[in-house]
């Protein structure tokens, strides 16, 4: 788990809250499996530091991920992950759903039947998994 | 608090501040925005009492500035403020012999942080490692509040690399940072708050995530609007 | 007081290799110039076969002969120190780095900067002072390792300091001349401090500010002698007390030269 390299890599945009930004950022690594369920992740002061943030950005955003129950801090321990599988469960189905809405709302004006659009789907996702595995191979033949 | 109110400052001729107010909190950064001669360097020196006020008064934590400020606020200049022949190490010395804020632990630390060489000569320190000793001069004093002047300009990257870093880090901890800039761009993501300054007056201030979240609108966005019409 | 101290130690630590400059000038012109001038006198006797018959000689002629290049170097010291009065400050403005910004930032009342520029430079005069009378020892002592036993008498050192036409102005003889004199140039000195506040506060115009304030000064401090003391038919006062009006004077020009100073300093300087 490449941890540290995650954390500095984020480009944020400059017209969204920035600690929702860090809070969607959060999302998708976990849905990524990039962040395991329970992991420890960064205090606020050094993820501030790493993605170059106004550290209260940062301690907002993990406030805002503690009452969604995203990460637990005990004590004086640092945060980490929630463990809860109903939580990640939710994740992963919120940004797969906000994915397919945003697919929808960008074929929306396009007149196209529902089963032409599946197959579609369907022939990239197949197209994308090999180059996927493909390049996992490559790596591995490098290694 | 620094509470800035109704401050005017005429140079000669040319009246530089209006009737500017303002206040920077402590626990964010606060920046100043406005285009070369705004007056933002000379709103900091006036909060430093570097220059004499026309009218206006300026209060840090309730009270009006004077000599204790100097332990209150650090300030960093855009330019060198310690005397070329003095090598950096004797700087530190300086500064400890004379503030009971000052944090040599911390000095050493941002020293080894930014690589620079305390047998060095400040006059022959470039302007990218300049920059980094005065800001280490200002951060190592162990101070409520630090002011920096275009703590970013005229500096290569990876030196504007290296203090942003600083900047989001433990080395600022719960400090209240007043800061001013002409160019937003390194900066729209650390600062907390943003001050439009134009013709010597406040022209907008507003927190920077509550405009992303209420109005959509990037900090340029909002100087777009304010600064051309 | 504290703070005042290091200010102090710090404004002598800048100038220590200007100030030991000028001792090693004085001395290197001096002592070569004694030198020379006792071997050329020495060889003079010799080749007209004075030596039994001819006068001793003393430290003191050799002083008188050597006036010229004796009196240089400390013609050197004087221009060097009263340019310093000026630079002493407007070094901490000018130049890259600003140290201006940084002396009106320390947590000390600003009166300590002032003062302890003006002890820094009243000690550079002090010490140069003393570096001659010590100077003037070993010179002695030169005087006496050339010139033999047999060809030299010794002198009262108030004869040496009579022989040079600097040395007699310089070197007091009394504890109250010292006062006078050097605390009148302690006060000069101040002036021009003040001045130059009047200048660093009011840019510009302040120059001319400056300049009035040095001549109000000045004007004031010799009014007791220009228009008390000069027209004999108006013999309202004795000389003694005509001294002591202008002794009073100049402590209230010195007074009104510092209060004026700190309150500029401390309020009105622009960097």
């Amino acid at each position: 788990m490449k941890e540290s390299g995650a954390w500095t890599e984020v480009a944020f945009n400059s017209r969204d809250p920035l600690y929702l930004q860090v809070i969607r950022y959060f999302k998708e690594l976990i849905a990524t499996g990039r962040l395991q369920a329970g992991q420890v992740i960064p205090s606020r002061r050094e993820l501030g530091a790493q993605m170059k943030i106004n550290p209260n950005t940062a301690q907002r955003a993990y406030k805002e991920m503690e009452e969604q129950l995203l990460i637990i801090t005990e004590g004086n321990s640092p945060s980490r992950i929630t463990s809860d599988a109903a939580v990640l469960r939710k994740i992963r189905s919120e940004l797969l759903a906000d994915s397919v809405n945003a697919f929808l709302l960008s074929v929306r004006n396009i007149d196209i039947p529902l089963e032409e659009l599946l197959e579609l789907v369907s022939g990239k996702y197949s197209e994308m998994r090999e180059m996927d595995s493909r390049a996992d191979e490559g790596e591995t033949k490098h290694d | 608090m620094i509470e800035v109110v109704d401050i005017h400052k005429r140079y000669l001729r040319k009246k530089v501040l209006s009737g500017v107010s303002f206040t920077a909190e402590k626990g964010q950064i606060t920046c100043l925005i406005g285009i070369n001669g705004a007056g933002k360097s000379t709103i900091l020196k006036a909060i430093m009492g570097l220059i004499p006020l026309n009218s206006g008064s300026i209060r840090i934590d309730g009270e009006q500035t004077g000599k204790a400020v100097y332990e209150k606020a650090a300030f960093v200049a855009d330019h060198l403020t310690m005397p070329l022949a003095m090598k950096l190490s004797e700087g530190f010395q300086f500064m400890e012999e004379f503030y009971e804020s000052w944090d040599s632990e911390r000095a050493c630390e941002l020293m080894q942080f930014f690589k620079l060489d305390p047998k060095e000569r400040i006059g022959n320190l470039s302007k990218g490692n300049a920059a980094k000793y005065s800001l280490l001069l200002g951060l190592s004093q162990d101070t409520e509040y630090v002011l920096m002047d275009e703590p970013f300009s005229g500096i290569d990257m990876f030196s504007k690399e290296l203090i942003t870093e600083v900047f989001a880090s433990e080395l600022m901890g719960e400090r209240g940072v007043l800061l001013t800039t002409h160019e937003i761009h390194d900066m729209e993501y650390l600062i907390d708050k943003a001050v439009l300054l134009q013709d010597g007056v406040v022209r907008k201030s507003f927190n920077c995530e509550d405009m992303r979240s209420s109005e959509g609108k990037s900090v340029t966005d909002v100087m777009r609007e304010v600064y051309q019409p | 007081m504290n703070r005042y101290l290091k200010l102090v130690h710090m404004e002598i630590y800048r100038f220590r290799y200007i100030l030991g400059g000028l001792m090693a000038l004085t001395a290197v012109f001096q002592i070569s110039a004694l030198v020379s001038t006792l071997l050329r006198e020495l060889s003079r006797r010799e080749l007209l076969g004075e030596n039994a018959s001819g006068s001793p000689l003393s430290f003191a002629w050799a002083v008188a002969s050597t006036n010229f290049w004796f009196i240089i170097p400390m013609l050197i010291c004087i221009a060097v120190i009263a340019m310093y009065v000026f630079w002493i400050w407007y070094r901490d403005w000018v130049g890259r780095s600003s140290f201006i910004y940084r002396l009106l930032m320390l947590p000390t009342s600003r009166r300590h900067i002032y003062l302890a520029k003006g002890t820094a430079i009243l000690l550079f005069i002090l010490s140069l002072l003393s570096f001659q009378m010590v100077l003037l020892l070993v010179e002695n002592m030169i005087f006496n390792l050339i010139v033999p036993a047999e060809l030299r008498v010794e002198s009262f050192f108030a004869e040496i300091i009579q022989s040079n036409l600097a040395l007699k102005v310089l070197v007091p003889q009394s504890f109250e001349q010292f006062f006078y004199a050097y605390g009148l140039g302690m006060l000069a000195v101040f002036v021009i401090f003040t001045a130059i506040m009047l200048e660093r506060c009011y840019r510009g115009i302040g120059i001319l500010y400056g300049i009035l304030y040095v001549g109000a000064c000045v004007l004031v401090v010799t009014s007791p002698v220009l228009f008390l003391g000069l027209d004999e038919s108006i013999y309202y006062f004795y000389p003694g007390e005509i001294l002591a009006i202008a002794s009073a004077l100049c402590g209230i020009v010195l007074v009104i030269s510092l209060l004026l100073g700190f309150r500029l300093l401390g309020r009105k300087i622009t960097v």
